[in-house]
């Protein structure tokens, strides 16, 4: 006889969901927690997008802290001296709201109480050591010795997770698997982030960046998310470029993108509050581990559930959708008390019929489009060109749009057949 | 901002028995690269006259050097009894 029926490691959105599903289901759930108050540890960006928790918090749009909807959604390329975006700002996002910026301290601490609300045991502080294997199967964690048993583990240990690799369920992770995430919160009075970002108030901003002027090959991605009274800025660099190069620290590229001339003026007279770093999950589904086994499911970045085409970051949406999709497993599970590795395939094929391993199918390979010098060096110097060459009046007679588009991609070495197929690449992985 | 000042503003409770993060000094010692030194985000490693210093006080629990290093040099775990770094945005 288990103490638990169910024991979820990691109190970030998966593991708080997945409790929560299971509690609000009369399983006798425990949510192990190493840092304390939970989400001390945690940092996404961070917009949320969608609206999974619904089905857990119907309300939480009302009672969750998120900082912002998102009102204004950029995606821009800096040169050195230039930044040339697209802004899409809408009424449509006014009336239904697709994304809020968070802050993950308050969030997650949020909703692990509403995990303790709906009847899980919640502890924190406690890190777990390794998982308690019996005859090959996971049948609880042991920390200090101590073992505390369950009939199943849901491993929900975020991007960095120790316990799964240290088990043998996740292998070491590598250069292609992550990035590195940098981030600096600075805050604002509210009324000047209003004002400085043309947003009402409780509209917010929400842009990623190509950072083209990066040298010698590395290459990384800004984003910069309006909260209440604070922005979230930072930077996701590639690790593979990084080590190529092996001569800019990462919290040297940080600055440079809060130093830039038009990122600068959007945080000036702020206050630097926290500076933070976090893995990034880059690699899609070539770093997919096994998410089912003998006692033991894997959900959020553990299991690698990431999006990122260059205009979107997306990761909470995943690990809360598939934290319940984990939890309705071992419901499911339950009722014929069978935890085994076939019983609990359930879970990979429920979460092959949702959107989670849909589009982790549709966008294979997505990260070499995003990781490209195509993408971070030449798309942004040719747009630089163009854009000059459509605004620059030198009293000479003009070309047609396509012209100087040709010109700015020839200048650019883009009319490449090589440069072409990998252009036609790009688009169809996007 | 310098590095130094950045960290700065972070609250840790520190763990004064049990370094989460430990290098072994010999691999350090041969390794061509020192690549930890440029991805680490907060500053653990870095060369002191061409040695290779660590310390896990600064550390805010990335897991970026345990990829970054390829040479064995990096046992990481994680912190224990909430100790460690201790974000109040996150």
């Amino acid at each position: 006889m288990s103490e638990f029926d169910a024991i979820v490691i990691g109190a970030g959105p998966a593991g708080a969901s997945a409790a929560i599903r299971l509690a609000s289901s009369k399983k006798n759930v425990l949510l192990v927690e190493k840092s304390d108050p939970p989400g001390s540890k945690n940092v996404s960006g961070g917009v949320l997008w969608g609206s999974s928790l619904s089905s857990i918090i119907p309300d939480w749009e009302k009672s969750a802290p998120v900082e912002r909807f998102v009102d204004t959604k950029s995606v821009a390329f800096l040169t050195q001296d230039s930044k040339i975006g697209i802004d899409f700002s809408s009424k449509k996002l006014q009336q239904k709201k697709t994304g809020y910026t968070v802050l993950r301290a308050k969030l997650d601490q949020w909703l692990a109480r509403k995990a303790k609300e709906a009847g899980a045991m919640v502890i924190n502080g406690v890190t777990v050591e390794k998982l308690h294997m019996e005859n090959g199967k996971v049948t609880g964690v042991e920390q200090g010795g101590d073992v505390i048993t369950s009939d199943a583990v849901i491993l929900c240990e975020g991007a960095n997770p120790r316990v799964a690799i240290d088990s043998g369920l996740h292998k070491r992770l590598s250069d292609r698997d992550v990035a590195i995430g940098v981030k600096e919160v600075i805050t604002l009075p509210e009324a000047t982030i209003n004002e400085r970002f043309h947003l009402k108030s409780g509209a917010g901003f929400a842009c990623e960046y190509v950072l083209g002027y990066l040298q010698n090959g590395v290459e990384a991605g800004g984003f910069l998310y309006t909260n209440k009274d604070s922005i979230s800025v930072g930077i996701v660099v590639s690790m593979s470029h990084l080590r190529e190069n092996d001569a800019t620290h990462s919290f040297d590229i940080i600055e440079s993108f809060t130093g830039h001339p038009y990122i600068a003026p959007l945080l000036e007279g702020g206050n630097m509050q926290e500076y933070s770093a976090h893995l990034v999950q880059e690699g899609g589904i070539g770093s997919m581990p096994k998410l089912y086994g003998n006692g033991y499911m894997i959900a959020g970045d553990s299991a690698g559930f990431s999006f990122s085409n260059g205009l979107v970051l997306q990761g909470m949406n995943y690990a809360i959708d598939s934290g319940i999709i984990a939890a309705d497993t071992f419901i499911e599970a339950s009722k014929g008390m069978d935890y085994s590795e076939s019983a609990l395939k359930l879970y990979q094929d429920r979460l092959e019929s949702s959107y989670v391993m849909k589009d982790m199918r549709t966008f294979k390979g997505i990260e070499n489009v995003t990781w490209s010098p195509f993408v971070h060096k030449k798309v942004p110097a040719m747009l630089e060109s163009l854009m000059l060459n459509l605004f620059m009046e030198e009293g000479k007679p003009k070309k047609h749009m396509t012209g100087m588009l040709l010109d700015a991609m020839s200048e650019n070495d883009m009319l490449k057949a090589s440069s072409i197929m990998e252009a036609y690449r790009m688009m169809r992985r996007m | 901002m310098k590095i130094e000042d950045r960290l700065s503003v972070l609250n840790y409770k520190t763990d004064k028995s049990y370094a989460h993060i430990t290098v072994k000094p010999d691999i350090c010692e041969t390794c061509p690269d020192h690549f930890c030194t440029f991805a680490c985000p907060a500053n653990c490693y870095t060369l002191i006259e061409g040695k290779l210093n660590f310390k896990y006080e600064d550390c805010v629990e990335c897991g970026t050097c345990d990829v970054a290093c390829a040479h064995g040099s990096v046992t990481w775990t994680n912190t224990k009894g909430a100790h460690g770094i201790k974000y109040k945005f996150g």
